[in-house]
C-alpha cells in the first residue's frame, strides 16, 4: 500500500456498491431473461420432416406420401404417421395437401368415389375438392385442404407444417 | 372424434353430422388365455385408432368397454344392450362394436347393433411402419363396410 491511503468510509462504500451490483444483477437478469425468451424459442413450426419420396418422381397424378415424427404430449412421446397427397400442378409447381378434410377432420383420398372421378373424396359426408386442394360448392367443406410447405431435400420431398389457405 | 375434451366439444356443436358411434370391446383375462386377451385388446386399440383418424368427423369413438371374460354371457349381454339403448336415445343411428374376441360373434343374434370382428394379429413383433401398413389395410376394409352402411339409409 502506498500512501494513498483507502479509508474505512472508501473501503466500505466500495464493498457495499459491489455487493449491491451483484445482487442487482442477480435480480434483473431472470427478468430479463423472461421478456426476451419468445424471441430466443426455437420455432416448431418450421420443423420439416423428411419423407421416402423423391421430388423427381411426383408426378401430375396425386400420389400418397407418408411420413412420421416424434410427437410429445406431456411426458408421452409417440410417433405420428402423416400424410400427403403429392403432385405438380399445370405450372409445374409441386403441391402437397393435407389429406384432413375441413369440414370435420376425416381423411380425405384421392378419385375414391365413381361418381365424381379425379376429385379428392371424403367419405363421412359427401365432401368434395378439386385436384388443387378446393373445396366444391355445395358439399359440406367451407374451405380448401391445408396446404404443407415443402423443401428439397437432398432430392427427396421435405415436408412442414400444414398450412390453411384463404383463397376460395 | 375421440373421448377427449376437444373434440367432444366439436361434437356438441355438429351433432347432425355424427351419427355413428363405434365401442370397442375389450377382454380382460387372468387365466390360461391372459395372453390372448392381451393381444385382442393391443390390436383393437390400436385398430381404433386408425379407424378414428379415417372417420373422424362421422363418429365417435367411445373409449373402449372394458369386461372381464369369465363373466357370464347374460351379465355382458345385459351389459351391451344397455349401452345400445342409451346410444340409441342419444340419437346414434349406427352402433358398431369393434372386437378380436370371438365370442361376441357367436352371441351377435342375441342384441342389437354391428360387431366388427377381426382375428387379432401379433403385431408386437412388428415395426411400426409394417405395423402401420397391416392395421391401414385392415382399417380400408372397414372403410367399405362403413361406407355401405351409411349408404343403406
Amino acid at each position: 500500500m502506498s500512501k494513498q491511503r483507502v479509508t474505512r468510509r472508501q473501503f466500505l462504500n466500495y464493498t457495499l456498491t459491489g455487493v449491491g451490483g451483484f445482487m442487482a444483477a442477480g435480480m434483473l437478469m431472470p427478468m430479463v431473461r423472461f421478456a426476451v425468451d419468445p424471441v430466443l424459442k426455437h420455432d416448431a413450426a418450421g420443423d420439416f420432416v423428411v419423407t421416402g419420396m423423391k421430388i423427381a418422381d411426383i408426378t401430375n397424378e396425386p400420389t400418397r406420401v407418408d411420413f412420421s415424427f416424434e410427437q410429445k404430449d406431456g411426458w408421452y412421446t409417440s410417433e405420428v404417421t402423416n400424410q400427403a397427397w403429392v403432385f405438380k400442378d399445370e405450372n409445374g409447381e409441386i403441391l402437397a395437401l393435407s389429406p384432413v378434410c375441413k369440414h370435420l377432420g376425416c381423411t380425405v383420398a384421392w378419385n375414391t368415389d365413381d361418381a365424381n372421378p379425379d376429385h379428392f373424396f371424403c367419405p363421412c359426408h359427401n365432401g368434395l375438392y378439386t385436384k388443387d386442394g378446393t373445396n366444391v360448392p355445395g358439399t359440406p367443406p367451407s374451405a380448401p385442404l391445408d396446404v404443407y410447405p415443402y423443401k428439397d431435400s437432398d432430392g427427396f420431398l421435405a415436408l412442414g407444417k400444414a398450412e390453411p389457405r384463404k383463397e376460395a | 372424434m375421440n373421448w377427449v375434451s376437444k373434440d367432444i366439444e366439436v361434437y356438441l356443436g355438429a351433432k347432425e353430422y355424427v351419427d355413428t358411434a363405434v365401442l370397442p370391446l375389450l377382454p380382460v383375462s387372468f387365466g390360461p388365455d391372459m395372453k390372448q386377451a392381451v393381444s385382442m385388446t393391443e390390436f383393437i386399440t390400436l385398430l381404433s385408432i386408425q379407424l378414428e383418424r379415417q372417420f373422424k368427423g362421422r363418429l365417435l369413438m367411445l373409449p373402449g368397454y372394458t369386461y372381464l371374460k369369465q363373466n357370464s354371457e347374460d351379465k355382458l349381454i345385459e351389459e351391451i344392450n344397455n349401452w345400445y339403448s342409451e346410444l340409441v336415445q342419444q340419437g346414434f343411428k349406427h352402433i358398431f362394436y369393434v372386437t378380436s374376441d370371438s365370442d361376441w360373434r357367436t352371441r351377435e343374434a342375441k342384441f342389437d347393433g354391428n360387431v366388427i370382428w377381426l382375428p387379432s394379429l401379433p403385431l408386437e413383433n412388428l415395426d411400426s411402419n409394417s405395423r402401420n401398413t397391416i392395421l391401414e389395410d385392415q382399417v380400408k376394409q372397414l372403410l367399405n363396410l362403413f361406407v355401405q352402411k351409411w349408404k343403406e339409409n
